[in-house]
This record gives C-alpha cells, structure tokens and sequence, in this order.
C-alpha cells in the first residue's frame, strides 16, 4: 500500500474586497516595473559578458607539453576531439623525425563540457573565459594543429564593452557595466 | 494663402477628413503604436528590451513596418476546403465595417463638418454598428472549414454575447444622465471637465473591460489563444487576410475607444472649438479625440504585461457575474445622476 499523501489545504480565493486588492498590486508591480526597468537582455555585438577566470570557454592547446595519451579524444562525450598523426623532428635524436599523435578539436560538435581540460594528466589543454563561435565556414570550425595552438581572438572585443551579472538584494540578477574598462 | 485655404477646406471635407484620415490612417496608426507600445511595454516589465535593432534611435519601431511589409507581400493562400466567397470577403467587409462608427459620431460641433446631416441618435447608430464585425469574424471562421476555427468562432461568439451587452449597457448609461441620445450634446454637457469618467466611473470601469475582453485585447485573446486552437477564427489566413483580421482587432479597440473618449472621457472637451476655419473647427479637436482614445489604447497594451491570459470559463464567469451587474450599477447611476442634474 503507497504511503498517504497529505492533501494540501489550498486557501479558496477570497471575496470581491481579495480579488480587487490583489489586481491591484499586479497592477501597481507591473507599473513599478515599467517605470523602472532592471533589463537583463545583452545587446551582444554592443556588449558582451565577462565572464571568470574559471569559465569554460575555448580549448587550447600547448604542443610542447602534450604526451600523446589521447585521453582527452577518449573521454570527450560528442566526439569533437581527435588525434591526429604528424611526422616532425625528433628533439631528442637531433636530424631524425619521429611520428607523434597530437589532438585537435572541431567545434562543430564541442559542448565546453571541459572534461578534456579536467582529464589531461600534463595539463596541455587549457580553456579561455570565452566562447564565441564565429566562422566564415562550417570548414573553419574543423581547427587544424596550427590553429588549436593559438589563442583564439574574441570579434566583439573592438566595438563592445563589457558587462558582468551580479546579484541585487532587491531586484535579483541585475546586468551592469564591467568597471574599470575592458 | 489661398491656396493653402482651399487645400484645408478639401481635406476638412467630412467623409475624406472624419472616415478616411481619422477613421482609416488613424486606426491605422493606432495599431501599429498599440502593438509597439505593448511589446516594448511587455519587455520592459519582464526585463527584456523589446523590438530594438530595426532602428535602435525609435526603440525598434521600424520594426513593426518590416512586419508590416512582409504581410502584404506574403502569399495568399485560399486552402481548396474553405467556402470561397464568404472567407475572402469576411475578413475585408469586418476590416471596412469596423471603421464604419466613426461616420456617425461628431468630432465637430459644427454640423458643415459632419458626415451625416443629423446627429440625433448618432449614440445608438454607433453602437449599433461597433456590434456588426465580430459576425464577420464568426462567419470568416466557420467558412474556413477547419475544427480550430469553428471552436474559435464558438468562442468569439460566447466572449461577444457576453461582453457586447456590457458595452452597450455601459455606454448608454450616458442616455438618462445627459437625457439625450445625441453625442454631441453628450460632449458638450460634460465641458470642460465634468467627464463622464469623474461623475460614474463604475460605468467607465465596466466599458473598459468589455472593450478589452470584446476586442480579444492580447491577455484576454480567448477566441485566438494560440497555446489551445491555433489561431482561433484566424487559423487558414494567411498573408494581407491574416494581417486584416489581426488589424481588425486593433481597429475595432480603437473606434470603441473614440467611443468611449467622447461619452466617458468629454470629447474634445477643455478645447472650445470656434466656428471658422476648418483648422480648428474640426481638426484641431478631431485630433484631441483621436489622441485621447490612442491613450485609452495604450493602456489597454500596457495590461498584456501585468495579466495572464482568461480561461473561456473564467472570462464568462468575471463577464455574467461581475461585470454585467457592475454595467447594471454603472447604468442605475447614470439614472440617479440624471435625476439629480
């Protein structure tokens, strides 16, 4: 036998004296708000959120570092890293060339989940505070090694200004202006 | 100069000025500031923007011209299963009848200016006449053949009876206050400022709600309410019929709202209109009209932000229970007042 669920005892919507009161709280709510708005909506080319230091953002990798492991292409859960393999010089063996695996990513499929960044036992893989995902062509969204090394650059940077989401006592999550600039 | 004279007396003409200008480009214009008007008003209580990039400087008002561009252009599609005749015409006869009120209200005090040579009971004509679109929009939904129309149409037509009588019981409680069927001499009983609105509120209060409700004003669009029939009586429109049974609405809120402005709200009333020139003997207070309704318009919008949208049951129920015997109150006040005046 299931356990009892208690019935809740909802309150009867009062009289005529409750309902004109209370529409006119909604009423008064609904004015405060339109004289006075805390808008949170970003004008994202104009502005854009800056976000912490820990955000998980872009994926970038140090070559020199890695150690082939392919971990970070294993543990990634919609499949956007791969190893590729690149025959270069040898730094050990001097005028010898050596074939190693190294990762790259296509943010086609990347969700930022950062398990490949927590996975990385060297920490070859950092991530940076942003993601915004502008190509010219769904073909650019493949980074090749080259371009996975480099830090990406942020196209609003120039023509926007940032903002940061803090919380208000009063008014919950309120957008405001980064201080001190960009 | 004289030019210019002749100019004003061609555009004062009564039926261009009062049906064309006001009526038609008024109406016009009063939807699309209504519809700006409400989704600016909606995003800024719920803390979002609004239409903004189209023209950031007007706050995103072009906005509502691309919309408008794009419904006039659009395809016009007349599905194979809908009675021709009726679904093409509906919507245009409701669109041109919905204006047609406003041809026998005065916005002048002076008769060279009127549309019609008499305005004894102009009060009742309009009256009669604001009652004739919704018909249409019942008749443009049962000719689409499809069941989220017919339900709309159902609905419409229950959301009507109930809120038409409330409107009407509304207005003519001016009738025994000022003993007179004639809106002129409703307006100029209440200048300057003894507005109607002042001496019975309860009847003021009563019309305000049956337009919003009769006009399916967007919290209350219970015969279109998308989450449940698609688009109501509206659902196999598309393109400039669409756009006209959506205009329509608009159109319809603001010659109630003429209405309303010049039996509740004084007319033309602190301006006393002088006898020559067309200049300020009808356009001048033609206008303090129109801007008077286009107020009561935008705060009609301004609810969208505050209110969820009725249940059919709970509009019917507010409509028989509340607002008719509020409509009664408001009408047995006009008596008393008329007794006592």
């Amino acid at each position: 036998m299931p356990p009892r669920v208690a019935v809740k005892n909802l309150k009867k919507g009062g009289g005529l004296f409750e309902g004109v009161k209370s529409n006119i709280e909604a009423l008064i709510v609904g004015i405060k708000y339109f004289v006075d708005p805390k808008r949170m909506t970003l004008l994202y080319p104009k502005e854009y959120p800056e976000h912490r230091p820990g955000y998980r953002g872009f994926i970038v990798l140090k070559k020199d570092v890695c150690i082939s492991c392919a971990a970070c292409a294993r543990v990634c859960p919609s499949a956007a890293m791969k190893m590729v393999r690149v025959t270069e010089a040898d730094p050990r063996e001097p005028g010898k060339a050596r074939q190693k695996q190294y990762p790259v990513i296509n943010y086609q499929r990347c969700i930022f989940c950062g398990y490949c960044v927590d996975v990385c036992p060297v920490e070859a893989l950092y991530h940076l505070p942003f993601h915004d995902i502008t190509y010219e062509s769904l073909a650019d969204m493949f980074l090749t090694l080259e371009a996975f090394q480099k830090e990406p650059l942020r196209p609003v940077e120039k023509e926007g200004s940032p903002v940061v989401y803090e919380f208000d006592e009063s008014a919950g999550l309120v957008k405001r202006e980064k201080k001190g600039g960009a | 100069m004289m030019v210019l004279e002749t100019l004003l007396y061609i555009i004062a003409y009564p039926p261009l000025w009062q049906v064309i200008v006001i009526g038609l480009l008024g109406s016009f214009l009063t939807a699309m500031i209504a519809i700006w008007f409400e989704r600016k008003a909606a995003a800024r209580v719920q803390r979002r923007i609004g239409p903004y990039w189209a023209s950031p400087r007007l706050g995103g008002f072009l906005n509502l011209v691309a919309d408008m561009i794009r419904y006039i252009l659009q395809e016009v599609i007349i599905p194979r299963t809908v009675d021709k005749v009726p679904f093409v015409l509906a919507p245009v006869a409701a669109f041109v009848v919905s204006i047609m009120p406003i041809a026998f209200v005065p916005l002048s005090p002076y008769e060279k200016f009127w549309p019609v040579p008499d305005m004894q009971y102009s009060l009742l004509i309009a009256l009669a006449i604001t009652t004739v679109p919704p018909l249409l929009a019942v008749i443009g939904g049962w000719a689409s053949n499809n069941k989220f129309a017919v339900i709309g149409s159902l609905r419409e037509s229950y959301v009507i009876t109930a809120y038409e009588l409330i409107f009407v019981i509304a207005v003519l409680s001016a009738a025994p206050t000022f003993l007179t069927l004639n809106v002129l001499h409703i307006v100029e009983a209440q200048s300057p400022f003894m507005w109607l609105a002042f001496l019975n509120p309860i009847a003021f209060l009563a019309a305000f709600l049956a337009v919003l409700m009769s006009t399916s004003a967007f919290p209350f669009e219970i015969p279109e309410s998308e989450h449940e029939v698609v688009a109501g009586p509206y659902t196999e429109y598309s393109g400039i019929l669409y756009a006209l049974n959506m205009g329509g609405a608009y159109v319809r809120r603001f010659i109630y709202a003429v209405l309303i402005s010049l039996v509740f709200l004084g007319g033309w009333a602190p301006y006393v209109p002088p006898s020559e020139g067309p200049l300020f003997a009808i356009i001048v207070p033609s206008i303090i009209v129109a801007v008077k309704a286009l107020i009561v318009v935008l705060a009609m919008s301004f609810l969208r932000a505050v209110y969820g949208r009725y249940r059919l049951d709970q509009a019917l129920d507010s409509a028989w229970r509340l607002v008719l015997p509020l409509a009664l109150i408001g009408l047995g006040w006009g008596i008393a007042l008329g007794l006592i005046m």
